[in-house]
């Protein structure tokens, strides 16, 4: 089983974690075309390479993001929402 | 004739405790410390399994679970490896696959069929007419598979541990048991695990010369304690992150280890010749196994086949063991003598160089092998026919060549190449955190593979952090180990490069010519190592095979992949104790009392209705019911999902969440609630409440609910709210009190007053009942006047029986999931989930009334807009039948059918109502949802029934009831 | 077999990404049906090496959505000559597949299941629990205790298995004798696109010049897509299988329970084949894990307890392209003259034949074939989504 680091609990198994989907920048609901609202919608980015995904540790309660290498299944780097530019 | 020689130094066998079992019906007896093919060969047994498809006589192969000639079952198990299974007293064990037992096996016929079926031959036949098809099917059904199933069999509950460590050295042999001592010396906490009953690997049979090797090794490993010995424990599947599948006889133990030593050794390979599987004829390292570990003799004439030192030795050990060694007949060409050969020929063995065995010749009794044939190979390493030369043997051992025992180093993602050098395969590119020694990494000489094991043990510890001076890494064997094409070819074939699955050298051929050219390709054509032992044996040399075929390297000529597991792993051990947590609501214990038939809903269990005596459940159903009709019911509503929303962006924040109006909300005041996923199709729904400025309280669907408050909290951080969620539903337990009567049941237990005026419909209020703090809500999902009281669920036993006692002259009853439902249903309450579907808008849902479009925003807005827009495709409606209607009614999900075409779908339905007719919900095509219209509504395959659609709800449509 | 040609042309009249069955079959019925011959298959690996080599060769037409069920059905009729018509056995084996309910919510969707299925003419109705012992008498419909009982199931006798591979085959043997190239051990690399047309493709081997190009390489479909820059909802999931030692033949039927995710059949080798649910997040990568291996096991015994002691012996995963509403995605694309044959999710290879036959049609008239329509990418933007979710999830 993978160990998954969570930024709030550390480094804990699989298990414990859920998959939320892709990060996707939700454009203005009210200037957004219907092309660009569906696109939104129901378009991955979904191709090989790092990803940026979100990432629920149930048992806190924590969403955070982590960009994950979706080939070789390799965590690169986990953090919490708005906070990626600070921890570098 | 019995073949077990006098006591050995090292043997596994305890000679003062005999075993009698019985094997084909008959008694047997061996010695605790045997496997069942060591008792059988020591009792003169020769013929120990049949081959699967031809059902050839089959005797001792591997020895080490490699080969799967000895298959057999009892009266509970299957499949069981006669090569390892070690005998108990009593067992009763029978051959699998077999025509009428062992020796009289009636599919013997299958072997003079061959000729007959070449490679793939069912690809090609027998599907025209298909009627044909059928019938061959049930013969080639009844011809599949080994052991048979046993319904009544129960295997013991297997365990399943966790375990921790800094390396997993895999292999107890010379280099592992080195490699482990080194790291253990350093301070790492090493797990040494071995898949036999003892440790010690290849020094416990085949480097008896040096004893002291394996007594100094587990003197210094045992001294340690930070290193922990696991015999009998195979490293089954290692995994990513350094998980790795431990399999004993009891338990899976899962292991998480920082990194992973293989030290797995080599698993020696099957020379290819005519009858080359016939009893009698097994790899040398069996014949030492067979010798060393269990103190029988292979054979009493032997030839042994070799092409590498190893087979010398084993000749040697033959000759300790009083065989008669015939000849040597070694593959490599005259030039290359060693100190080892020189030692075999002293002892006055004969030495064939430069040849091979060419067949082997079955003996009279046809159970065993009388002679070997053979012939000096020619510049192309091809037997020259006009050289053969028989000599008689009832024994060939044959030692051409190894090949890595790679399995777990190639599940995580060790690369291999050809070692031109060794002849065989190496690790090549090892992932980080994964070392290997020893003969799997291409180092032969014993001394060698302990400095090997050494050097990769002081690796991983570096690698673990610890600053320390690893050692030059120990260079490869420099002379082949295995000969580069021990295969040959026959006129009469039977040379067998898979004993599996019966595949001759002839069918991988046949296979290639036919266009199957890539080793994937031939093996998925001609099953070459799919059998039980998944090519431990056999996907050596067919590469080899293929290789030559195409001209091609073997490293162009790739291996197939390596999967889980190393060794076969029982469904038990994967299974292991079975968990089934699920959730109980603190009036769980009164309910079952009660009489209650509990249905599982998410989670949780929840009373589906009350039993009572002599009525059936449609009664007892429409009776809970209509008490909360006219007097007053009480139903346990814990299940479902209860959040508090606080925060001074709570408003804000529930208005984003939901599509109606919040920000404006009263404090005290409560409301229906609707959300919809992104694409604007309905997900959930519930009540808001309004507790103060800043906090609210939120349920939400016992199934749904708690993936709905994680969408919620993701929500709050992406809109950037100053919220703070909390999911209460542990926390929280939930009655709600229903029926005309319930304001007075609630009234003698609740310490302030709830008077129509003071306590309103859709109000909420922070109270004390039965001495308890509640938050109470005037809902009216039933459509009768009802009270939702949600305590402290410690609290919460106390506060029913306060409603049970108080109800007492009001008659109240407790009321299941199915009342509620029918009691929704006839207030023309969808279900989300029940009535709708993920693809589901809220206008198809007639819910247009809890949709506000004019917010700024909510999450489905900007897509319902869209769907606004276009034409509805369907609509929700109310379906009623003829009162008084006898015919059979439609189940839920019939379908609606108008002129020939699907028209709609019925959701809901209800029989038996207090509302007079049945009556559902339906979705159908917006040209059918006028009230009025006739639906016809197919019952089952043939009937329909006719139902009217009517306008919603069923009952009290002026609200007169929940006031 | 076939054969393997030595280079590619410099043009084809159509390229074919991808060599498994769907591939296959879409040469073969360009050649057989159309007239199209210069073609060219390529495949980056062997054929049959994707999904069509590692899925659990389930047949079956039960769907719930008309347009699903129509398609799935046509997929049936072809697949059931199908020996006959490639020259090639396919162990084509009508087995009856038994979808178990485990709750009354789930015997509705199975209701709804079998209605939507005997209105288009299919085999498919809802069975008691009699039944069911009746035909599997070794199943414990009381899971043990440990699993909400079996209150009934959605029983569909035409349900099947196949020789997988065979498939794939059979449609190789087929197309190359009808003229079409097949290429393996050849990597696209590119796909060129002028003025939103489809010029040629790219490859590890070099360029050919093409007008027309259908990617049918399923869980790869993203490097592909990704190559021209077309989004499409594709997520790649693996899914994961496993099978035990060879047993005497005792379960005739397909066993799917959704309430376990657990499928079970038994092959003509004798192995019991199982499967799971889809692994729980995206991985481009064929791997397997260990608790897919415990939870299958466990579910296993939940239905059948006598199993303790049988060994599993390999485990395997292979990779779903995903779509929201559990149904392919077929046909035009905005981009002229490239097809995509995606999104087959777990459900592929009951798929193959007429997948085979409507991309060629299509592929030939530039049309979509009407049996393919309401699976456009288009149904997106559109929100005409088909969903299958409830008949696909775990039904295979």
């Amino acid at each position: 089983m993978k160990s998954i680091s969570c930024p709030i609990n550390g480094t804990r198994p699989l298990q414990e974690f859920q998959y939320g989907g892709e990060v996707r920048e939700m454009p203005d609901p009210d200037r957004a075309s219907d092309e660009i609202w569906t696109d939104y919608l129901f378009n991955r980015r979904g191709e090989p390479g790092v990803t940026r995904e979100w990432w629920y540790h149930q048992p806190s309660g924590t969403w955070f993001i982590a960009e994950r290498d979706i080939v070789k299944d390799e965590f690169l780097r986990t953090y919490l929402y708005g906070s990626e530019t600070c921890d570098e | 004739m019995s073949r077990r020689l006098p006591p050995q130094p090292g043997e596994w066998i305890q000679r003062d405790k005999a075993v009698e079992f019985r094997f084909e019906g008959r008694e047997y007896t061996g010695f605790q410390g045997d496997v069942l093919s060591s008792a059988l060969w020591a009792n003169g047994i020769n013929v120990l399994g049949r081959s699967f498809k031809y059902h050839r006589p089959r005797g001792i192969y591997s020895l080490a679970g490699h080969d799967a000639n000895v298959v057999v079952e009892d009266r509970l198990r299957s499949n069981l490896r006669g090569d390892v299974l070690p005998i108990r007293g009593g067992m009763d064990l029978r051959a699998v696959n077999t025509g009428g037992g062992l020796a009289g096996d009636r599919y013997r016929i299958m072997e003079w069929l061959s000729p007959f079926l070449p490679v793939g031959f069912y690809y090609k036949a027998f599907h025209t007419p298909r009627r044909f098809f059928r019938f061959y099917e049930g013969l080639m059904r009844r011809a599949a598979g080994l052991g048979r199933i046993h319904v009544g069999a129960r295997a013991d509950m297997s365990r399943k541990d966790y375990a921790f460590c800094d390396l997993l050295v895999v292999g107890a042999g010379p280099s592992g048991l080195s490699a482990a001592i080194a790291a253990a010396e350093m301070g790492a906490t090493v797990l040494l695990v071995d898949d036999q009953p003892r440790p010690g690997g290849s020094l416990c049979w085949q480097h008896l010369d040096a004893p002291e090797s394996r007594s100094d090794l587990l003197e210094k490993a045992c001294a340690l304690p930070n290193l922990e010995i696991r015999s009998n424990t195979q490293a089954a599947g290692w995994y990513a992150d350094q998980w790795v599948a431990l399999v004993d006889d009891r338990r899976l133990t899962k292991l998480r280890t920082r990194a992973t030593l293989v030290a797995s050794g080599c698993i020696e390979q099957p020379a290819v010749f005519h009858n080359n599987d016939l009893p009698g004829v097994m790899l040398a390292s069996a014949a030492q196994r067979l010798m060393k570990l269990y103190s029988v003799k292979p054979c009493d004439r032997a030839v042994v086949l070799t092409a590498n030192d190893d087979g010398y030795l084993a000749a040697l050990d033959l000759a300790d063991a009083g065989v008669v060694v015939a000849a040597v007949v070694d593959l490599r060409p005259a030039q290359s003598c060693t100190p080892v050969a020189a030692e075999v020929a002293a002892h006055g063995i004969e030495i064939l160089k430069g040849q091979a065995v060419y067949e082997a010749v079955v003996s009279r009794s046809k159970n065993g092998i009388a002679a070997a044939v053979v012939c000096c190979l020619d510049q192309n390493g091809q037997p020259r026919l006009s050289s053969a030369r028989r000599i008689l043997c009832d024994g060939i051992a044959v030692s051409v060549g190894w090949a890595p025992n790679a399995s777990i180093l190639a599940q995580a993602g060790t690369r291999f190449r050809y070692d031109s050098q060794l002849q065989q395969l190496a690790p090549h590119d090892l992932p980080r955190g994964v070392f290997a020694a020893g003969r799997v990494n291409g180092i032969f000489a014993l001394e060698e593979r302990i400095a090997d094991g050494r050097q990769a043990g002081l690796a991983a510890v570096a690698f673990l952090g610890h600053q320390i001076e690893v050692p030059a890494s120990v260079p490869r064997s420099r002379t082949a180990h295995s000969h580069a094409y021990p295969i040959f070819d026959h006129p009469h074939k039977k040379n067998f490069v898979d004993l599996d699955e019966d595949l001759q050298l002839v069918d991988l051929l046949n296979a290639h010519q036919e266009g199957y050219d890539s080793i994937e390709l031939i093996k998925r054509y001609s099953t070459v190592g799919m059998g039980p032992s998944q090519g431990k044996l056999s996907n050596m040399n067919a590469v080899r095979v293929v290789a030559r075929l195409n001209g091609q390297s073997l490293d162009q000529t790739g291996m197939t992949t390596a999967r889980p597991f190393y060794q076969p792993v029982s469904i038990a051990n994967l299974a292991g104790r079975r968990f089934h947590p699920y959730r109980l609501t603190p009036m769980d214990g009164w309910h079952r009392q009660a009489g209650a038939v509990m249905v599982p809903v998410g989670t949780w269990f929840r009373p589906e209705y009350y039993a009572t005596k002599e009525k059936s459940r449609a009664d007892c159903v429409l009776e809970e019911a209509r008490e909360v009709r006219r007097g007053v019911g009480l139903i346990d509503i814990s299940t479902l999902c209860k959040f508090e929303v606080a925060g001074p962006d709570a408003a804000r924040f529930l208005e984003q969440i939901y599509t109606g109006r919040f920000a404006r909300q009263n404090i005290g005041r409560m409301r229906y609630a609707l959300a919809c996923d992104e694409m604007g199709y309905v997900t959930e729904e519930g009540v808001v409440a309004r507790l103060a400025e800043d906090r609210f309280y939120v349920t939400a669907s016992t199934a749904g609910g708690e993936a709905f408050y994680r969408e919620m909290q993701r929500w709050a951080i992406v809109f950037h709210m100053n919220v703070v969620l909390s999911n209460v539903t542990a926390h929280m337990a939930a009655i709600n009190v229903a029926g005309p009567r319930a304001r007075g049941v609630l009234a003698e237990i609740a310490e302030v007053d709830i008077g129509a005026t003071e306590f309103p419909f859709a109000h909420v209020r922070d109270m004390v009942v039965a001495g308890v703090a509640a938050i109470v809500m005037r809902v009216g999902f039933v459509g009768e006047l009802s009270y939702e009281i949600h305590v402290p669920a410690d609290k919460a036993a106390g506060v029913w029986d306060a409603l049970i006692l108080a109800g007492r002259n009001s008659g109240i009853r407790p009321f299941g999931t199915e009342a509620q439902r029918l009691l929704r249903l006839e207030k023309g309450h969808l279900i989300a989930g029940h009535d709708t579907d993920p693809l589901t808008t809220p206008f198809e849902a007639q819910l247009d009334w809890a949709v506000d479009m004019n917010k700024s925003f909510f999450i489905g807005q900007r897509s319902l807009r869209i769907h606004a827009g276009r034409p509805l495709e369907r609509r929700l409606v109310g379906i009623a039948f003829a009162y008084g209607y006898l015919g059979e009614l439609p189940e839920e999900c019939r379908l609606i059918v108008n002129r020939g075409q699907i028209a709609g779908r019925v959701t809901s339905i209800a029989g038996r109502t207090t509302v007079g007719g049945p009556i559902g919900l339906a979705f159908v095509r917006p040209d059918l949802a006028e009230p009025g219209t006739s639906l016809c509504i197919r019952v089952d395959a043939r009937e329909m029934s006719e139902a009217q659609v009517v306008r919603l709800p069923f009952y009290d449509p002026d609200n007169t009831r929940q006031t | 077999m076939f054969r393997a040609p030595e280079r590619l042309k410099d043009e084809y009249d159509v390229v074919i990404i991808g060599g498994g069955g769907h591939g296959l079959a879409a040469a073969y019925y360009l050649a057989k049906d159309h007239g199209i011959t210069n073609v060219a298959v390529l495949e980056r690996s062997y054929i049959g090496a994707g999904g069509t080599g590692r899925n659990t060769a389930i047949i079956r037409s039960n769907y719930l959505t008309p347009e699903g069920a129509r398609f799935y059905q046509a997929s049936i009729e072809l697949f059931q000559d199908l020996s006959r018509a490639l020259n090639f056995n396919l162990f084509y084996s009508e087995r009856g597949h038994f979808t178990l309910a485990h709750s009354p919510a789930s015997l509705r969707t199975q209701r709804w299941r079998a209605e939507v299925n005997q209105h288009l003419g299919i085999d498919s109705d809802v069975v008691g629990t009699d039944f069911i012992k009746r035909t599997i008498p070794e199943i414990d419909l009381a899971c043990g205790g440990h699993q909400p009982p079996i209150l009934g199931a959605l029983y569909h006798p035409p349900g099947a298995i196949a020789r997988h591979d065979a498939v794939a085959w059979a449609y190789a043997r087929g197309a190359d004798r009808a003229g079409v190239e097949i290429h393996q051990k050849v990597a696209v690399t590119g796909v060129e696109i002028r003025d939103g047309a489809v010029t040629g493709v790219h490859t590890d081997k070099g360029f050919v010049k093409t007008k027309k190009v259908l990617s049918a390489v399923a869980g790869w479909t993203t490097y592909i897509t990704s190559m021209i820059g077309l989004r499409t909802p594709l997520v790649i999931h693996p899914l994961q299988a496993l099978v035990t030692e060879p047993l005497k033949p005792w379960l005739n039927s397909i066993v799917v329970s959704a309430s376990l995710h657990l499928y079970v059949s038994q092959s003509s080798r004798g192995e019991l084949v199982t499967g799971a649910s889809l692994d729980p997040y995206p991985v481009l990568s064929m791997r397997s894990s260990l608790d897919f291996a415990e939870g299958s096991c466990g579910h296993l015994l939940d239905l059948f307890p006598f199993l303790g002691d049988i060994k599993v012996l390999r485990q395997w995963g292979g990779l779903c392209d995903m779509t929201p509403d559990f149904s392919p995605i077929m046909g035009t694309t905005p981009i002229a003259g490239f097809y995509i044959d995606a999104g087959w999710g777990t459900w592929g290879f009951k798929a193959t034949p007429i997948s085979g036959k409507t991309m060629a049609f299509t592929l030939a008239h530039g049309r979509n074939h009407d049996l393919i329509k309401a699976f456009n990418l288009s149904r997106f933007p559109n929100f005409q989504l088909v969903g299958e979710k409830g008949a696909a999830s775990v039904g295979h």
